[in-house]
């Protein structure tokens, strides 16, 4: 029974891929502040895709990834005014980014995704950046559209007291 | 004795101010058209209702209708310090109606800090912020770099221009009037924007790989930040965003132009190359850059925080650039610039403490003033070491041949040791709430040159002190201290005059 327990042990290692093994879960707060402790390591991280999708010449596709407040509790759905974001740039091949919901701005909420990839601080063959370069990603929350309506009471101020201004100035130019 | 003012000098001010507020009110059509293309109908109503404020104030102000309407230097001070108060006021408006901020407070810190071209942002949140808000905070650092009052030149000067035109913190006229002068300036800024933005958006979209509407929009954000040294970004990684040496050096050379003064710009349009680098500014900006470079890439040398020279020198070269132009955009995060202790923090602080030329757009105590502190202690190191009646040269080139005058130099120095107090002021407020004084000194001289570079001090927990510090230093920085001066003084006469 042990060495059937033994070897059933052994089978499992094995078969686990070995990024799992030396993945390290962590936050992009945790990437920001301790870049280098993190360097060259493969890391998994939680984050909404925002701004942008650059898909490159040389293959690659960049955008950011954000891990703040903002990702759990967006500010348009209720979530306070917490700061500004944290985030970083993630980077990873166009055929693995696929056909992804577009990213986090004013009118949407980017995917939220987690990903897995290496820590590359002050990449030397990017002249220094730091990035985190994607392997594999799963998509947790899809990204959504994000509405906000006008604000009626502000708009009739406004029209208020620009009405107000132009009174004064055709009274002013009469006198 | 202290003279009172009488009801025509406020009638007067008003009169000016009012003047200026309609121009605002016209330069704000822009972000209101911008919401209205981008249906962007929350911030439409909010811009609506500034524009409402502004030419509400506009009216009223004209309405005073003053008796004689010539501007002394006292009103003309006067008004540059109202302006640069109440634009930044009503201008919070949208930013405030945005809910993007904690405090009503923090949304004024983001409207002066643009108009002042600082750069430090206590926005929350500001990548799902709308476009129209975006291109508002950047239009302010636009406008705020050229100057309101500069804008309100171009259309009218009336008698007077010529205070308004100094008073905010311009001390060369480089065309006879000041109308012409002012207009020139803004050709300059024009022919900058089309290029600038042209440039950018080009490597946005066929390098970058953007859409061609995010590369333009792109552009136009890192031009109006660039060229005005303001250092906004519509991300929230600043220029470290589009991870790019060819984006990251058009913008180097946005920055540059900012932070020459528009009579260096004038040379270079007339082709007066000789006359460009025989300038005791150019020189001095020449040898601080060097210097402060140096000094920033030995100290990270030291740090061993970079494994290839390459990436410590793209690295450190635009960060040197961009606090010593006082543009304050960033390719590393906060976190990391704090690591930077040692010589290459103080490569940093130097280079933003010493800021760009006068007469730009970029704050500090300015590169004529290092020039002509240096070269009045030279002469007095060569006087001593002279015979007793030997007549040491007091010249010096400067868009043509000018003196060194004993007044000279004591406005030189005064002006330049109230930018030194105004240093450690904020140091020393951050460090009475428990702020180490590396980054207390940091924050502090990012704020007062208005440069924008910050190690994590800015943001909305700091305390409410704090940021009304930051907000009086962005403020005395820009204006370079006589028109907030004339204004404290007018106002302690209107008490206590006779």
């Amino acid at each position: 029974m042990r060495r059937a327990v033994l070897f059933a042990s052994m089978v499992t290692f094995l078969l686990l891929p070995a990024t799992a093994l030396a993945t390290e879960e962590t936050t992009v707060q945790e990437l920001v502040n301790n870049s280098v402790a993190f360097d060259g390591l493969q890391v998994s991280v939680r984050g909404e895709l925002v701004g942008d999708y650059g898909y490159r010449n040389d293959g690659w596709m960049w955008t950011q990834l954000n891990g703040d407040s903002y990702v759990n509790a967006p500010l348009r759905e209720e979530g306070p005014a917490s700061g500004g974001n944290t985030g970083i740039g993630v980077r990873m091949p166009v055929e693995l980014a696929g056909d992804l919901d577009p990213p986090g701005r004013y009118r949407s909420r980017g995917p939220v995704v987690h990903v897995v990839g290496t820590w590359k601080y002050h990449d030397v063959e990017r002249q220094g950046e730091s990035y985190l370069e994607v392997e594999s990603f799963t998509v947790i929350e899809p990204g959504r559209p994000l509405e906000q309506g006008p604000n009626w009471l502000v708009i009739v101020g406004g029209v208020v007291l620009v009405g107000a201004a132009a009174l004064a100035w055709r009274l002013q130019s009469d006198e | 004795m202290l003279i009172r003012p009488v009801s025509n000098d406020y009638r007067v001010i008003g009169f000016y101010l009012g003047r200026i507020f309609l121009v605002v009110a016209g330069a704000s059509l822009l972000p209101l058209a911008w919401s209205a293309i981008a249906r962007e109908w929350h911030p439409f109503g909010s811009f609506l209702l500034m524009i409402g404020l502004f030419a509400f104030l506009g009216v009223m102000g004209i309405g005073l209708d003053p008796e004689e309407t010539k501007l002394n230097w006292s009103h003309g001070m006067v008004v540059v310090a109202l302006t640069w108060l109440i634009v930044p006021i009503v201008g919070a408006v949208p930013l405030l109606l945005s809910g993007h901020f904690a405090y009503p407070i923090d949304a004024l810190f983001d409207a002066l800090s643009g108009l002042t071209t600082t750069g430090l942002s206590l926005l929350g949140d500001v990548d799902h912020l709308a476009s129209s808000l975006n291109f508002w905070r950047h239009m302010l650092q636009f406008l705020g770099g050229q100057g309101i009052i500069l804008a309100a030149l171009s259309i009218f000067a009336g008698t007077g221009g010529i205070t308004l035109y100094f008073g905010e913190a311009r001390d060369e006229r480089i065309l006879p009037s000041v109308t012409s002068t002012a207009r020139f300036i803004w050709a300059v800024s024009v022919v900058h924007l089309i290029f600038g933005v042209a440039a950018l958006g080009i490597v946005g979209w066929l390098v970058l790989g953007f859409d061609p509407d995010r590369a333009l929009f792109h552009g136009l954000m890192t031009f109006f930040a660039g060229f005005d040294t303001g250092g906004f970004s519509p991300q929230s990684t600043s220029v470290g965003y589009y991870h790019s040496a060819i984006f990251e050096a058009f913008t180097a050379v946005l920055m540059v132009a900012g932070a020459m003064s528009f009579g260096v710009h004038y040379a270079l349009w007339r082709g007066r190359r000789r006359a460009v680098f025989a300038n005791l500014e150019t020189r001095t900006i020449m040898a601080t850059f060097g210097f402060t470079m140096v000094l920033t890439l030995v100290g990270l040398a030291a740090t061993g925080l970079f494994s290839s020279a390459m990436g410590l020198t793209r690295q450190g070269f635009f960060q040197v650039l961009s606090a010593h132009t006082g543009t304050g955009f960033a390719t590393v995060s906060s976190a990391e610039l704090a690591q930077w202790g040692g010589l290459a923090f103080g490569g940093i602080a130097i280079a933003m403490a010493l800021g760009g030329m006068g007469s730009s757009t970029a704050g500090g105590v300015k590169s004529l003033r290092i020039g002509l502190t240096i070269k009045a202690v030279m002469n007095q190191i060569r006087q001593v070491l002279l015979p007793e009646h030997a007549v040491v040269g007091t010249a010096y080139y400067q868009t043509g041949r000018k003196h060194l005058t004993p007044n000279l130099i004591q406005s030189v120095m005064i002006i330049s040791l109230l930018y030194v107090a105004l240093y450690l002021l904020g140091a020393g407020v951050g460090m009475a709430y428990g702020i180490p004084l590396q980054d207390a000194l940091f924050e502090s001289v990012s704020a007062s040159a208005n440069v924008g570079l910050s190690v994590g001090v800015t943001s909305p927990s700091m305390p409410f002190l704090l940021k009304a510090v930051y907000m009086v230093q962005m403020w005395a920085g820009r204006l370079e201290f006589v028109a907030i001066f004339s204004l404290l003084g007018f106002l302690y006469a209107s008490v206590r005059g006779k």
